[in-house]
């Protein structure tokens, strides 16, 4: 019995869902991390439930906004904003217009049945080249809101087009757009080959870095060997290797980078004139090891525990990669040879990505296909028909779960 | 002509006759001098009034001057009729009402930056010391009301060296941290992310204001370059900028250039070119949200984008023109005075200039602090009476945001 108990608590579907403060409107979401598959985006589908004779004539709108905040809300000075509020798209949901598809996604459809009569569906799509979430760690003496791309889903009860809505009528969702990482990962190993000579002496120090993978998911060993070959006079004193995270802030054009880890070694060290010396190193970048540093970039995070460094922005094929917006990650191991005061540094940069571990695994056959929004939308509903199939075959009502939705944000000052 | 014979003559048997009740009253307490004196004038205006005393009986400027002091007395103030009581109170009255708007401005900025947690950032540091700057010239305010009343420049020599080397230390002083507070929003603003001085740095840079105060404060007042003496209506002091030789008009280039030609060149390049960070800021966002298919619209009859490069403007040129404001009547009367017809130098022409310089002191709270949503709120906090509202910042994010209203395009698909 209590197995039987288990296993339906197992195959049950996870609901989030928000209140309005007043009480009258409830949105439920199926999930709050929305995947960029690159050639598509899963759709942003939910429901609203409105209290019984609540609206008297007033709509309901849902709005999904990104918001760019590039500087601190202390250093706001002069009347200068470092935040933008983008507006994606804006749609009324109730009474819901004529056109709208009465084609709804399974969690919708389940939704639907569950919630009754009061239930309206609303689907949104992120707009192409919407950048993916990002939270840059705001440092301890950092007060205000994190710096970062955020996404936000707002439903809110309004008399028409141009009315903004009452804050105690509107709720506010923060939701994730991620990209994971391609099913496959590729046969090629990144790897960088660099050498140095020396002003008053002949010959030269060769480093060879290279990498076991291309991408890697996170929590996984970064494996760098290293290969340094000494044809100079001069001697190597020691090696230093890090995994360094760029981040690229399209929107004021700055560029900064972050050691996410690193190591220091005297091994084999003073590789003199003429000796060699191979080895392999590991390396994990991991969130948890750079808390409290300011700036290091994280995966938009909604909550506390599921903080992970940002993916590596990934671009689709025939799109130079100077297009992206929003916060562009980037990964590299970087290799430093120190030749001592007066031989200088040989430095080296080997790029590498950083991601997700792509999910599911019936998705391999969706490369190269391009179609138009239909297909995709059917696609995405295989997809969740695949992830929800238990329930429709014991078509189970009540294994829903219902979870508050998290807070906004990290460090509300509330 | 006997009758300018008769004038001098009358005038100088006046001075003689001062001259020696002041040598007697010299001995008395301080005290009672100034009350006598006091009376002796209330009497002298009494006497004036009633019975219309001709314009040829009035003094000349410098009349109740000691001869041991008349070093003080530049030559061509003595050409000019003294001014009348109520100019002395008028201008007692006015210096009166700066004196208590700055120390109530300023006041509260030092007392509020320097006290509350959330506004200690390197760039209040600034702030801070601005209002410093300016709480040392309201210092000499009071210094200047007595002499008002007296007439005369109290504690002669010494008194009119301290009260112009506060003068000097705070106007060089406050004309080059409003460059340096030019720089720093500079930074801040052109690259928000990692940009903003450290506290280190904004320390440095305030040591360095105090030392660029130093030279034209120091030289004159141990006399080794320069050197202060009365000017107008010999209540106020300054640098010397009406002796007829080389020194003083090398001098008076020097205290120029380096108080106000530099700081200037510094404020104007350094606001351009925050204005135009702002402006490629905005650009950029606009470019990122056309990519992404959201049209900026104009939001309810205000076209928001706009309004935010055109605001950074107006708060730069509002400092701009305070800045100019405040220096360039003094630069142009002390040129006039040094370079040019000196006749035009009239004891009230030359007090205007102070009293611009003061005001603008008066003013820089406003236009620094009162600017500061952080502050607004701590001063709604912490002093009610003022009746001052600022609402506090919303945890939700979304009301504060400066939101580019957007919409999707209706017929992008077409």
């Amino acid at each position: 019995m209590f197995a039987l108990l288990l296993m339906a608590y197992v195959a049950a579907v996870k609901v989030y869902k928000k209140t309005t403060p007043n009480g009258k409107v409830t949105v439920y979401l199926g999930k709050r991390d929305f995947v960029d598959h690159l050639d598509y985006v899963d759709p942003i589908d939910g429901i609203v439930v409105i209290e019984n004779d609540y609206l008297q004539g007033r709509k309901v709108y849902g709005q999904v906004t990104t918001t760019y905040r590039y500087g601190r809300e202390e250093d706001e000075v002069m009347g200068v904003k470092f935040s933008k509020e983008l507006v994606l798209c804006k749609e009324q949901i109730i009474p819901a217009k004529k056109d709208s598809n009465k084609d709804y996604t399974p969690i919708q459809e389940r939704l639907l049945r569950k919630l009754g009569s009061n239930a309206y569906p609303f689907l949104f799509q992120f707009p192409a080249n919407s950048p993916s979430s990002v939270t840059l760690q705001p440092g301890d003496d950092d007060q205000g809101k994190p710096l970062g791309v955020e996404y936000t889903v707002r439903i809110f009860v309004a008399e028409g087009d141009d009315d903004k809505g009452h804050k105690r009528s509107s709720v506010a969702l923060a939701i994730k757009k991620l990209q994971y990482a391609p099913p496959t990962r590729g046969r090629r190993l990144p790897s960088s080959l660099v050498s140095k000579g020396f002003t008053f002496s002949q010959g030269k120090l060769n480093l060879e870095v290279t990498l076991d993978k291309e991408i890697y998911y996170h929590g996984e060993k970064v494996s760098a060997n290293v290969i340094v070959t000494n044809n100079s006079r001069k001697a190597v004193k020691n090696i230093k290797l890090a995994v360094v995270q760029h981040c690229e802030v399209t929107m004021v054009n700055a560029q900064f980078s972050r050691q996410v880890a690193s190591l220091e070694t005297r091994e084999g060290c003073p590789i003199t004139p003429g000796a060699s010396f191979s080895k392999q190193f590991f390396m994990v970048p991991l969130a948890s090891s750079n808390k409290d540093r300011r700036g290091i970039a994280l995966d938009g995070h909604l909550k506390d525990d599921d903080v992970n460094l940002a993916s590596s922005t990934m671009v689709a094929d025939g799109k130079a990669p100077n297009e992206n917006m929003g916060i562009v990650i980037s990964y590299s191991v970087r290799v430093k040879l120190n030749c001592g005061t007066l031989g200088g540094e040989l430095q080296t940069d080997v790029p590498f990505k950083l991601m997700h571990a792509a999910q599911g695994a019936g998705e391999g056959s969706r490369e190269g296909e391009g179609g138009g929004r239909d297909r995709k939308m059917k696609r995405t509903k295989s997809v969740e028909r695949n992830r929800y199939s238990d329930n429709y075959a014991n078509d189970d009502d009540d294994n829903i779960v219902f979870e508050d939705f998290a807070r906004l944000r990290l460090n509300d000052p509330e | 002509m006997s009758s300018l014979l008769s004038y001098i003559t009358t005038v100088s048997t006046m001075r003689r006759q001062a001259s020696t009740s002041q040598a007697i009253m010299r001995r008395r307490s301080c005290d009672e001098i100034l009350f006598m004196i006091f009376l002796f004038e209330c009497g002298k205006m009494r006497a004036t009034r009633i019975s219309q005393m001709p314009n040829v009986q009035d003094h000349l400027l410098g009349w109740n001057i000691p001869q041991d002091h008349m070093e003080l007395v530049h030559p061509h103030w003595r050409g000019f009729v003294a001014p009348g009581k109520y100019w002395h109170i008028g201008m007692a009255l006015v210096y009166f009402m700066l004196l208590v708007m700055s120390f109530v401005g300023n006041g509260c900025v030092v007392w509020i930056f320097s006290t509350s947690k959330a506004l200690r950032t390197p760039s209040n540091l600034f702030i801070i010391n601005l209002a410093i700057f300016d709480l040392v010239m309201a210092v000499e305010i009071p210094m200047l009301i007595v002499n008002s009343f007296v007439e005369r420049p109290v504690g002669w020599e010494l008194g009119c060296d301290i009260y112009a080397a506060l003068g000097s230390v705070s106007g060089i002083g406050s004309a080059i941290t409003n460059a340096a507070i030019a720089y720093d929003r500079y930074r801040t603003i052109s690259c928000p992310i990692d940009g903003r001085l450290n506290g280190k740095q904004a320390a440095v840079m305030i040591v360095f204001t105090w030392f660029w105060a130093m030279p034209f404060t120091v030289l004159p007042f141990a006399k080794i370059w320069g050197r202060y003496t009365t000017e107008g209506f010999l209540t106020t002091c300054s640098f010397d900028f009406l002796s007829d030789d080389q020194d003083t008009k090398v001098f008076v280039g020097a205290i120029f250039a380096w108080s106000y030609c530099i700081p200037m060149m510094f404020i104007v390049y350094f606001y351009s070119q925050l204005i135009k960070s702002v402006r490629r800021h905005e650009k950029m966002l606009r470019e990122q949200a056309k990519k992404m298919n959201v049209k900026s619209l104009v939001s309810t009859g205000q076209d928001k984008e706009r309004s935010t490069e055109m605001r950074i403007a107006k708060v730069a040129f509002t400092i701009f023109f305070l800045f100019v404001c405040a220096w360039t009547p003094y630069a142009v009367v002390t040129l006039i005075a040094t370079f040019g017809n000196r006749e035009l130098i009239t004891p009230f022409s030359s007090m205007l200039p102070a009293v611009f310089a003061k005001t603008v002191s008066c003013l820089d709270p406003w236009v620094y602090a009162i600017n500061h949503p952080r502050y607004r709120q701590e001063l709604t906090k912490r002093c009610q009476w003022m009746g001052i509202h600022e609402n506090e910042p919303s945890g939700g994010g979304q009301a504060e945001a400066v939101s580019v209203t957007t919409e999707r395009l209706k017929n992008d698909d077409a």
